[in-house]
């Protein structure tokens, strides 16, 4: 399993790391050169809010619902339950400003055509859905077996 | 093995990143991380997945630049570098592909941020001059990518939380995130192309390492790292499926979660904005109104009311309108060659030109058609949609519509035509 680290010295890494950065400082450039436009100060706290609100936030919340399946959900369902709970988190983030019908405009008929709650609802229902059945025949092909232990679920090959 | 080379004598525990590690914990066996071998029992954060993630990510960033690239040079054209308005469904093509690449990387980006999440607070923070330079690109890397999918996402969205111009944020900082990457590629060329290449069945953990095996294996009865990988493309392929029907007609019906759909709207169409809210209601149906054909080198400058256009030579197209932001529709066009209406005022063989809107307040009110796109025998200034006479929200009086090109350059309300 041990992997030795990248060799840093290898004349790609400073290469790479050399047109990289050029490319960055020519974004940047770039956000200050159209700074009536970019608004840098407007855009910083975005910049930067995005990446502190997944550190805090985000990244926080989900180890902790990783945490609570871990010990909330037996063996076998624990699979198809994490699956289950990823795709709606990633539905739930991607819908949110949707649901929420931030970007309705009046006057306009085509704006944000659909029932987004529903249709949300809808999507989480399917996942489930298929979660559901997972579990179920995880638990059938247990069933003939001894109780496995809490542990050791995921024993099959 | 593992751990020890690089921090031995280390009680990660007694540490106050240790500690943190320790509340954070069910992390990571990944053996080239410092932190708190023990507490991280996930196997799911291993650099052979992050590796795959990383891959992934690469490619659909890629896709986002490339065609994000295409469409900003459509939007700000440059005189060295043309592009084509054939074949028709290009953009719609290259646009509705960012959109759905740019969808489709928001689980990848999460599952990715997941699996290196400990590297974060790894321990000691540099351990050399590379190693430095490495880890402050990290910065740009992953607030640049969360804030490009975050504003595209907002933005597909029609939601605008913020105050700076959308197209030119998400323009720059698609540069920043592309030279992070190609900095982080480099970076990680060696370690990623190993864990890549590694045999498909390798060792068990137990087997590799007895020590962390014990730990982290009998623990582990969620996902595989296979089924991690597995279910982020699902999540992916969901969201990819329920969206890209906006653009993808045959799947119109699953896109439960797409901000248009191609088939509602006025005159059963989708628009971005009504007359109502360009506010050109008044000019647009004022008896005053014009169209002007004029500029340099034009011999007869025109000025034809809207049924002496009418009255002029019809054309029919198929065209596609391809929105900046992802969704699409074709649909049969009827109205007078912008060619046509050049060559009557005399113009110069081979004119380049402006379209103005009447709308007096957009980022998009003049739109520049060049040489190829002037000419062609489909662009066209419509005066009707599907057969039916193009009611305000499409853009009468008169749209223009050509080959190849993005939505925000397909003018409504068009009053002026100006030779360059």
């Amino acid at each position: 399993m041990t992997t030795p680290p990248a060799h840093r010295s290898n004349p790609g890494f400073w290469l790479s790391a050399a047109v990289g950065w050029a490319v960055i400082a020519y974004g940047v450039w770039g956000l200050f050169h159209h700074h009536l436009d970019t608004r840098p100060a407007n855009y910083a706290r975005f910049f930067i809010g995005g990446a502190l609100i997944h550190d805090l936030l985000v990244a926080p919340v989900v180890l902790l619902a990783g945490i609570g399946v871990s010990r909330l959900v037996p063996g076998r369902a624990k699979a198809p339950v994490q699956a289950g709970l990823i795709v709606s988190g990633c539905v739930l983030l991607y819908a949110y400003p949707l649901i929420r019908g931030f970007g309705h405009a009046a006057h306009n008929p085509s704006s944000l055509p659909h029932n987004y709650t529903l249709n949300v609802a809808v999507v989480l229902l399917a996942v489930w859905l298929v979660a559901a059945v997972v579990v179920l025949a995880r638990f059938r092909s247990a069933a003939p077996k001894r109780s496995p232990s809490p542990n050791r679920g995921g024993r099959c090959h | 093995m593992s751990v020890a080379d690089d921090h031995a004598g280390e009680r990660p525990r007694r540490s106050p990143i240790g500690v943190i590690g320790g509340v954070v914990g069910d992390l990571t066996t990944d053996a080239d991380l410092p932190l708190c071998q023990g507490a991280y029992r996930s196997p799911l954060r291993d650099e052979r997945l992050a590796a795959w993630l990383g891959a992934s990510l690469g490619v659909l960033f890629g896709i986002c630049f490339v065609t994000g690239l295409y469409s900003h040079l459509h939007q700000h054209p440059v005189s060295w570098l043309a592009v084509p308005a054939r074949p028709a469904g290009l953009y719609r093509l290259t646009q509705g592909l960012h959109v759905a690449a740019g969808i489709a990387s928001m689980p990848v980006l999460a599952a990715k941020l997941w699996v290196v999440w400990p590297r974060f607070a790894s321990s000691p923070p540099v351990k050399r001059a590379g190693h430095a330079i490495e880890r402050v690109g990290l910065f740009p890397l992953v607030a640049g990518g969360i804030f490009m999918v975050f504003s595209g996402l907002a933005n597909i969205a029609q939601w605008y939380p913020w105050r700076f111009a959308f197209p030119a944020a998400h323009f720059w900082t698609a540069w920043i995130v592309m030279g992070a990457l190609v900095a982080h590629v480099g970076a990680k060329w060696a370690i990623s192309g190993r864990a890549l290449r590694r045999a498909r069945n390798r060792p068990a953990l137990s087997e590799a390492d007895p020590d962390l095996g014990s730990v982290a294996e009998p623990d582990h009865d969620g996902l595989t790292r296979r089924g991690f990988l597995l279910t982020i493309g699902g999540a992916a392929a969901t969201l990819t499926a329920v969206t890209v029907g906006q653009t993808v007609r045959p799947l119109r019906h699953l896109a439960l979660l797409a901000p248009r759909d191609s088939q509602s709207g006025p005159q059963g169409r989708p628009v971005n904005r009504s007359a109502a809210n360009a506010g050109v209601l008044a000019a647009s149906t004022s008896p005053d109104y014009r169209l002007r054909v004029e500029g340099r080198g034009v011999t007869t400058p025109l000025s034809l009311t809207l049924a002496e256009v009418r009255s002029l030579p019809a054309h029919e197209a198929t065209l596609p309108i391809a929105c900046v932001e992802g969704w699409s529709y074709s649909a049969r066009w009827r109205g007078v060659r912008v060619r046509d209406l050049l060559t009557m005022a005399g113009a110069p063989a081979g004119a380049q030109v402006h379209v103005e809107s009447l709308e007096a307040d957009s980022p998009y009110r003049v739109t520049p058609l060049d040489r190829s796109q002037a000419h062609d025998r489909d662009t066209l200034l419509a005066t009707h949609l599907d057969g039916a006479p193009l009611g305000p929200d499409h853009g009468a009086p008169l749209r223009l519509i050509g080959p190849g090109r993005p939505g925000v350059n397909q003018t409504k309300w068009v009053t002026r035509v100006v030779v360059l």
